[in-house]
């Protein structure tokens, strides 16, 4: 199996499966619990249909969308995900060349494995930073103006991991970061010899927007879980999220929102935009999924803040019925991951194209030729 | 296993499975995408009861139906397909005399192999043509004339596939037409000898009714997804529509209308019926089915022109279903095509056949005696 045979994401899932040492693949792979809000994110795009429009001549299609003031050519980007060189040894470099080619916008988390410095020098489209809000109010301070300093177009604190979540997987496998040889993980590195090279020769493993500050997550291995459980301010309020705001002046989303309260707060301390989000299933188990959330937070706050639809998105007809909803835009994590860890930067831009290629097919049999022209209209909830 | 042992669609299907090689059984068999929409048009069925009424000395029900101006024998005909010669070197002649035997309508699709004077020799049932409009209009106009005097009935204009759905396993499969040589295909072909040797020795392979227009499909390999969008014009509109009607002259369908609006529309440009249908799930997946829709089609424009559900239809009892939330008549694709690779004209007899001795059982178990008594009190929602 080669790049050549992922026609779609459960190909580029199986692909990254052969190359990733299993600790690894399952940390992308998982999530909370029992994973049932995980399996949700995706299967509630199926209780709604499509319903298509005949004849109306839609032979040249414009995907492209604004959010944040900054026009994409594309109607969904790369959510920001951690810990990217350990999937890749390119990691968060490749992502961010891809997304630029497509003229996308371009997450960094503040677990990324490449600095903000060097993703701004590389690239010039549309950049979004994610902050994880820390005990250490100097690490957070530094953070803003480095982020400041290397600008970046948008800020997004994320508000759903006060605590780390149960991914039982990580338990089992002995997940860390860095990664820790445990006797049963032993062979599962051994046997892709290729990641093993790659992680040894191409370059230290760092968290460079951290690694000054605590020494957990690069010299001393720790967890994912753990680190937010640890190293995260847990009585985070929105108190602090409005001086953040503030502090930070630009665009500026909540990541993780959820409820309808929560969203029209948002509004009130001044935020531009926000995700739906359950954090891809890896954090509250059982919590409602985006798609099936949307509706309501559209009608609360979509005509005052940017609404991305963030979750269990595969699919280019995924994000057809997301935007028929009201969702200014998508965007996925799993969506890249996998053909990151499939193939690098040649990889994600596949995945990229086949997303943006099901988008255009997809708009012309609906007989929609631009994003606006998707509505309710469109959808039909099954009894 | 053999024709006598195909009770049902499933088991055709295991036939054809059986004599097909793999590329082109998972081309009948396939959708696109998560093939979702493709499961969903037969689960559909499934989310309402039929409610018999009985003592109704029901005898012999009448299950004669008028569609398109015809009268036909049952209220279930043949959806048009294309290529049927790659199923059985018998291809469409054999669709159009089974149908024509059972008393129902056989439809010929743009992307044929047989010609359209071809078929109106060899069978005198009703037919209907199904019609593509190609960026060369040319071709277009000569399409319709030809079936105007080749004495067919009824003619549909197709306006879902303005871009071709993405269906995957003919990605996996490398399906081509005419059929391509791929390391991996080889073994199939191989394996298949029976249906090899057919494909060689009979008549050459070609779209019969468009050969002299295009080489595409015929003369070099080439993907039907890629034909589709060479040759279909995305910029086909209302206007398009309703110029085909009036060049025609006679009963015309819009296929693939799904939206209520749409319907409507279709009634205003002329056309005596539409089929709700999503192409057999095999072009926008996570589209909704005929007939989870059906119901508000039927509000909005039942009685106005004729309804053909097609999509999904695997059953007597869907069929019942369908007619009693409004349907004229159903149509389907998949069912008899499994039964053409199955055993030719003698397969797609005995699934009609079947088809027939199911809707008559049901109405009969029903307490229906007539089409007309078909109607929405026969049906619970769960």
């Amino acid at each position: 199996m080669g790049l050549k045979d992922c026609h779609n994401f459960s190909d580029f899932r199986k692909l990254a499966k052969r190359k990733l040492p299993s600790p690894i693949f399952h940390y992308i792979d998982g999530a909370a619990d029992d994973e049932v809000t995980y399996q949700r994110n995706t299967e509630a795009f199926n209780e709604v249909d499509l319903v298509p429009n005949v004849l109306r001549g839609v032979e040249n299609v414009d995907l492209s969308t604004t959010i944040f003031g900054k026009k994409l050519d594309l109607p969904f980007y790369c959510s920001p995900t951690a810990l990217q060189r350990l999937f890749h040894y390119q990691g968060e470099r490749a992502v961010g060349k891809a997304a630029q080619k497509f003229n996308t916008m371009f997450g960094v988390s503040s677990l990324a494995t490449v600095s903000v410095e060097e993703i701004s020098s590389m690239i010039d489209t549309p950049k979004l930073f994610q902050f994880y809000y820390h005990k250490d109010k100097g690490l957070n301070n530094a953070i803003v103006e480095r982020v400041k300093a290397a600008k970046f177009d948008v800020m997004a604190l994320t508000v759903d991991t006060i605590t780390g979540g149960n991914r039982e997987r990580d338990l089992r496998t002995g997940f860390t970061s860095p990664p820790k040889l445990t006797l049963s993980s032993l062979i599962s590195f051994a046997i892709k010899p290729m990641w093993g090279i790659n992680y040894v020769t191409r370059g230290k493993f760092e968290l460079p927007h951290l690694q000054d500050h605590v020494k957990e997550g690069t010299s001393t291995a720790t967890s994912v879980g753990n680190y937010f459980s640890t190293m995260l301010d847990q009585s985070m309020n929105w108190k602090d999220a409005e001086n953040l705001c503030s502090k930070w002046g630009g665009h500026f989303a909540l990541k993780g929102v959820m409820s309808v309260e929560d969203a029209k707060r948002a509004v009130d301390i001044g935020c531009t935009g926000i995700m739906v989000s359950n954090h891809g299933g890896r954090q509250l188990d059982g919590a409602r999924s985006p798609f099936d959330q949307l509706a309501e937070i559209v009608d609360a706050v979509g005509d005052k803040v940017d609404v991305i639809c963030e979750g269990g998105i595969q699919r280019g007809t995924h994000m057809l019925k997301a935007l028929s909803m009201g969702a200014k835009a998508c965007a996925g994590g799993r969506l890249y991951l996998y053909a990151l860890a499939a193939a690098g930067q040649k990889g994600v831009e596949r995945a990229l194209n086949q997303y943006r290629v099901e988008l255009e097919r997809d708009m012309k049999l609906m007989g929609c030729t631009k994003i606006s022209d998707l509505s309710r209209k469109n959808l039909r909830f099954r009894k | 296993m053999s024709l006598k042992d195909c009770y049902n669609f499933d088991d055709f299907r295991k036939l054809a499975k059986r004599n097909l090689p793999a590329p082109i059984f998972h081309y009948i068999d396939g959708g696109s995408d998560d093939e979702a929409t493709l499961r969903r048009n037969t689960e559909a069925f499934s989310k309402c009861d039929l409610v018999p009424s009985i003592l109704t000395s029901v005898g012999e029900p009448d299950m004669t139906t008028e569609v398109f101006g015809e009268k036909i024998k049952m209220p279930l005909f043949l959806s048009p397909t294309a290529m049927q010669r790659l199923y059985h070197y018998d291809g469409d002649k054999a669709s159009a005399r089974a149908a024509e035997k059972l008393g129902t309508f056989y439809s010929m699709s743009t992307m044929a192999t047989t010609s359209i004077e071809e078929i109106s020799n060899v069978s005198g049932g009703p037919k209907m043509f199904q019609l593509y409009i190609h960026k060369d209009k040319g071709l277009t106009d000569n399409l319709i004339d030809r079936c105007k005097r080749s004495g067919f009935k009824a003619m549909c204009l197709t306006v879902d596939t303005v871009v071709a759905g993405n269906r995957e396993r003919d990605h996996r499969w490398g399906f081509t037409t005419p059929p391509k040589l791929t390391l991996k295909s080889l073994l199939s072909f191989a394996t298949h000898p029976m249906w090899s040797i057919n494909y060689l020795t009979h008549e050459k392979f070609q779209l019969a009714n468009v050969s002299h227009f295009t080489k595409k499909g015929s003369s070099i390999a080439k993907g039907v997804m890629e034909y589709i969008n060479e040759q279909y014009d995305p910029k086909m509109n209302w206007q398009d529509a309703e110029y085909c009607i009036k060049r025609w002259g006679g009963p015309f369908a819009i296929k693939g209308v799904m939206s209520v609006e749409d319907a409507k529309r279709a009634v205003e440009i002329g056309a005596s019926a539409i089929m709700l249908s999503n192409h057999g799930g095999r072009q926008l997946d996570g589209s909704r089915s005929p007939f989870d829709q059906l119901p508000a089609i039927a509000e909005a424009v039942g009685g106005k022109l004729e309804i053909i559900l097609d999509g999904g239809v695997r059953r007597g009892t869907h069929v019942l279903k369908a007619l009693s939330l409004g349907a004229t008549a159903c149509s389907f694709g998949k069912g008899y095509l499994f039964a053409l690779g199955a055993g030719g004209q003698k397969g797609v007899e005995a699934l009609l056949q079947r088809m027939h001795d199911e809707i008559r059982r049901d109405m009969i178990l029903l307490g229906c005696k007539t089409i007309k008594d078909l109607k929405k009190t026969n049906i619970a929602y769960r």
